[in-house]
């Protein structure tokens, strides 16, 4: 257990001990870098929907939850950030707790345009779903926190957001009797502390991993998983449309940062990063798809309602000015196209991933 | 006299000539999300020259020990950028683009 890799069945053990409904099975990555040769076009795509193995390879789920050193993740520091993580005794008012933004009723996220918290005034940015958040390397639409620890902070101290102190959170949260036995089980002889509250919470958070969907079926060898149309879809999403230029990888999702042209005074990234460095100016993370909500809001504002609306933007190529990203170019899709690219969106939702909500002590 | 004065200049061209070797030249790849691994030693003065060779478009910077940075501006596919190195110590060589791209370096002094 001292491993900051776990292995599957330590964690499912741990999961279902929890009380999580879990269809996950993780598959072992065996990927291959894609040869020119594979890059896919519309013609292979209209020749016999021909998937090439090593584009499909790129997607297959990893099998372990990863976690750092300095926190391994343990079935004790997973039941202890669940209760933390409903807890609303953990914001100023006791009215906010990190699941009123991560509600697991709208996969993870709000379902808001923006987040609202302790104070009603409504947060500038979209609330983001939490799902397979033990992968992010960066987090934060402005990627200002490196890790899930230190990612904790930011809501629970902010004005808006739950507006606590940490100390504030560390003494209420000691002033519960309750809450005693579940630290000495996660840390033992550690107590409550601002390390032992933020590590709970994140260990909470990297147990959040999508459910299989119909898409992993497909990667894993069931032909038949997923329709044609999808699968038409998925190529398209390879090639023309050039959506995995950024959303790559099983989470679909490279964590990287780009100005796609949103109309948005918000410079996102740019706050970070010295004027010179003009591409980080408009920029925020890419968001996972998986597990996409159907229906919406999308972008970091949450400011396009449908998806129709989100590939009319691709569609358009964004607002030119400097800092647009070079991946941002103009694309045509046809009415077909379009059904097709929805058709394969579609089979990256599966199942909700849900937890029990605990009885707080 | 004469022979001080061919003596001196000699010198020079020696030390100059040492210098001018010290600077040497590397080359790093970015292949997708990695930096190529540097085997070289890295020195004060020497040029690094990045070539794009993914797919993407990378923004490679270098942030020195003392906080101070150099950015190589957005390198499309194919694109190469070169950096002067400018300090001793530590540094980290990352992507604005893509922060999982990352290698940890040590810059020695200039050799004399």
């Amino acid at each position: 257990m001292n491993s900051p890799w776990l292995m599957l069945c330590t964690v499912s053990a741990a999961i279902a001990a929890l009380g999580i409904a879990v269809e996950t099975q993780f598959i072992h990555v065996g990927g291959r870098a894609l040869s020119a040769a594979s890059v896919v076009s519309r013609a292979n795509a209209a020749a016999g929907i021909a998937v090439p193995d090593e584009l499909k390879a790129k997607f297959r789920r990893p099998e372990k939850i990863p976690a750092p050193k300095a926190n391994p993740l343990t079935p004790e520091k997973a039941d202890l950030g669940r209760h933390l993580f409903f807890d609303t005794r953990l914001s100023k008012t006791g009215t906010v707790s990190c699941a009123s933004c991560h509600n697991q009723a709208f996969d993870w996220g709000d379902g808001l345009q923006r987040g609202i918290g302790v104070t009603g005034v409504e947060l500038p940015r979209r609330s983001p779903t939490l799902l397979n958040a033990a992968w992010l390397t960066a987090l934060m639409w402005d990627g200002r926190a490196e890790t899930l620890e230190r990612q904790a902070v930011l809501p629970l101290t902010a004005e808006h957001e739950m507006g606590m102190t940490l100390d504030g959170a560390v003494e209420r949260v000691k002033a519960i009797k309750g809450y005693a036995p579940l630290f000495e089980a996660a840390y033992p002889g550690e107590g409550v502390t601002t390390k032992t509250l933020l590590g709970a919470i994140a260990s909470f958070q990297r147990t959040l991993v999508s459910n299989r969907s119909s898409f992993d079926r497909w990667i894993d060898g069931d032909d038949g998983a997923i329709s044609d149309a999808a699968k038409r879809g998925f190529l398209l999403f390879n090639g023309e449309a050039r959506c995995s230029k950024c959303h790559s990888t099983w989470r679909f999702t490279d964590d990287s940062f780009h100005d796609i042209g949103l109309e948005s005074e918000d410079v996102g990234r740019g706050q970070f990063a010295p004027p010179s460095v003009t591409i980080m100016q408009h920029a925020f993370k890419t968001p996972t798809l998986r597990d996409v909500r159907m229906s919406g809001p999308y972008m970091h504002d949450g400011a396009m309602k449908t998806l129709d609306a989100v590939i009319d933007h691709y569609e358009d190529g964004g607002k030119k000015r400097p800092s647009l990203s070079p991946e941002m170019k103009a694309i045509k899709l046809t009415p077909g196209e379009r059904s097709d690219l929805m058709a394969f969106l579609e089979t990256l939702r599966g199942p909700p991933f849900q937890v029990d909500v605990p009885r707080l002590p | 006299m004469r022979t001080l004065l061919i003596v001196t200049v000699a010198l020079g061209a020696c030390l100059l000539g040492s210098r001018f070797a010290s600077a040497a030249e590397h080359t790093i790849a970015i292949t997708h999300m990695e930096l190529q691994e540097i085997k070289e030693e890295l020195r004060v003065g020497d040029v690094v020259t990045f070539v794009n060779e993914a797919d993407m478009a990378h923004n490679i910077y270098i942030t020195y020990e003392d906080g101070s940075v150099d950015n190589l501006d957005t390198q499309v596919p194919g694109m190469k950028r070169t950096v002067t190195l400018k300090h001793a110590g530590p540094a980290v060589i990352k992507c604005w683009i893509h922060p999982i791209i990352r290698s940890d370096i040590e810059i020695l002094d200039k050799a004399e």
